[in-house]
């Protein structure tokens, strides 16, 4: 730490100073000092980084509340990479979906030795527990809820090819000296041919690379590939729009973040996802992820373009659900049993796929089989 | 009534010591470890008295599950070793994903579902419903 003159405290680290040069050349800014750096908590996927600059000289010249993502140690199967969520979330943003503005991506591993992005910093609370249990945080349930669905349907919009309104709005985020062009966006997996179906597939090769095998789990895709719905949809999907993974303030939704899992799907899947039981939280009685009832919900998302939504879509993508997070927890535990990662978090996340398993078989039951 | 402590009863005992004599000192990041540590120690201690039995049932639901069609030579040489839990899994899984259960969709589910509540009554009682 150094003290400077006209500044408060500066945080001189070499990852800063790095960062700081780096900044400095992206913003076109005589010079970029780091007044906060740190680490926040929650990311068992991504390293999120609070950043806190007084950037002096050129068209960013003031004082900015950043946050820096960049990979963590060990990744899981099917997240992007920096460069493609900082492309997704660019396009997303531009579509007028309620996201942090994304702002600088540096793909130069010699200057963190990973590739991150910048963003902006936005209010609120998105720990689910807290979202699901205080009242003063959400006060009026439905109109969050209403909020999430009109929101999610507004990256539901957007739908391969990239249109041309996007491809121009996403353009005029010239902010940035290394932008992700359309070749990163390109890059990501392309549309499925049949998602539920692609999904299955996926799924199924994860479970093939644990050492154990999961009698529930291959029951419940085998129950998904017995009824996988003959009409579909394919448009732009988040898959990890839940609660914990959206930032209130005040009341309302103020962005959803985590982009990592963004692709090609079937809409239904990120309803199932936000809906299911197992992302409720302390309000597993609320169906619309512990906030408020399913209805809410589904009106703000049909009434912003969403596609049609019946209880059997909702059965089925929640089942899916189950078994996406079952395997994902897995993975987690593997990290830890696998001894790469030793972590009680990561060996409790391993005991959860019991509850899942549980779910996904009264589901099933309850939808008739 | 046994005289010294077994392995479930120590490990309850510890985590009444935790949460009674640490977590009260203990605030933010610490605080949330320590109710991490204590739920370890709770599922420690409910598997050492509930996962044998639990184990023991999951293999012969699972076995009889397999007896629910019959099998040519090829496929009876490949039977895994009885109550190992690891193995029958595994011929459960390639049969249900290679179809062959389709037929017996409440059996299957049954035995499934009773197995998954056995094993939530070992990781998180708290999540079963009746």
């Amino acid at each position: 730490m150094t003290k400077d003159d006209t500044l408060g405290d500066t945080v001189q680290t070499p990852a800063t100073t790095a960062l700081a040069r780096w900044l400095a050349r992206a913003t076109r800014a005589q010079d970029v000092r780091v007044a906060r750096y740190e680490r926040l908590p929650g990311g068992a996927i991504q390293d999120n980084f609070l950043l806190d600059v007084d950037i002096r000289g050129g068209p960013w010249h003031g004082e900015h509340a950043f946050v820096l993502r960049t990979d963590a140690p060990t990744g899981v199967a099917a997240s992007l990479s920096r460069a493609q969520e900082f492309a997704v979330l660019r396009v997303a943003h531009a579509a007028g979906v309620t996201a942090p503005k994304p702002l600088f991506l540096c793909r130069d591993t010699a200057v963190l030795g990973r590739e991150f992005f910048i963003m902006k910093r936005l209010p609120g609370v998105a720990q689910g527990h807290r979202l699901t249990r205080e009242p003063a945080l959400v006060p009026d349930g439905a109109a969050l809820a209403r909020e999430l669905g009109a929101n999610l349907a507004r990256i539901h919009a957007i739908r391969p090819p990239w249109s041309d309104a996007i491809k121009r709005a996403a353009h005029a985020f010239t902010d940035t000296p290394s932008a992700a062009g359309d070749g990163e966006i390109d890059a990501i997996a392309p549309p499925p041919t049949h998602p539920a179906l692609a999904t299955i597939v996926e799924y199924r090769s994860w479970l093939d690379k644990l050492d154990d095998a999961y009698p529930a789990l291959e029951w419940g895709l085998r129950w998904c590939e017995r009824h996988a719905p003959a009409t579909f949809d394919i448009a732009l999907i988040h898959r990890d729009y839940r609660t914990g993974n959206y930032l209130v303030d005040e009341g309302r939704l103020a962005g959803v973040l985590d982009w990592e899992f963004a692709g090609w799907g079937d809409p239904r899947e990120d309803i199932g996802w936000l809906t299911a039981r197992c992302w409720r939280f302390s309000g597993v009685e609320r169906e619309a992820g512990g906030i408020a009832p399913i209805e809410p919900l589904l009106q703000g998302y049909e009434s912003a373009g969403g596609v049609a939504v019946s209880r059997t879509d909702l059965d089925y993508w929640q089942v899916m659900a189950h078994l996406r997070w079952a395997i994902i927890a897995l993975q987690q535990a593997q990290r830890h049993m696998g001894g790469g990662e030793r972590s009680l978090e990561l060996a409790l996340t391993g005991r959860i796929v019991h509850e899942l398993e549980y779910e996904v078989l009264q589901l099933i039951t309850r939808s008739g089989a | 009534m046994r005289d010294i402590s077994d392995a479930a009863d120590l490990m309850t005992t510890a985590r009444e010591a935790l949460l009674r004599d640490l977590l009260p000192a203990l605030s933010g990041e610490r605080r949330y470890a320590a109710l991490m540590i204590a739920n370890g120690m709770a599922i420690a201690a409910r598997e050492h008295r509930l996962g044998t039995d639990a184990s023991r049932n999951e293999a012969a639901r699972l076995r009889n599950l397999l007896a629910l069609f019959p099998r040519d030579a090829a496929e009876s040489s490949g039977d895994p070793p009885t109550g190992d839990v690891p193995a029958l899994r595994k011929v459960i899984c390639a049969a249900i994903r290679a179809g062959r259960f389709d037929a017996h969709e409440s059996a299957v589910g049954n035995a499934l579902a009773h197995t998954a509540a056995d094993w939530v009554a070992i990781s998180n009682p708290k999540a079963l419903r009746t």
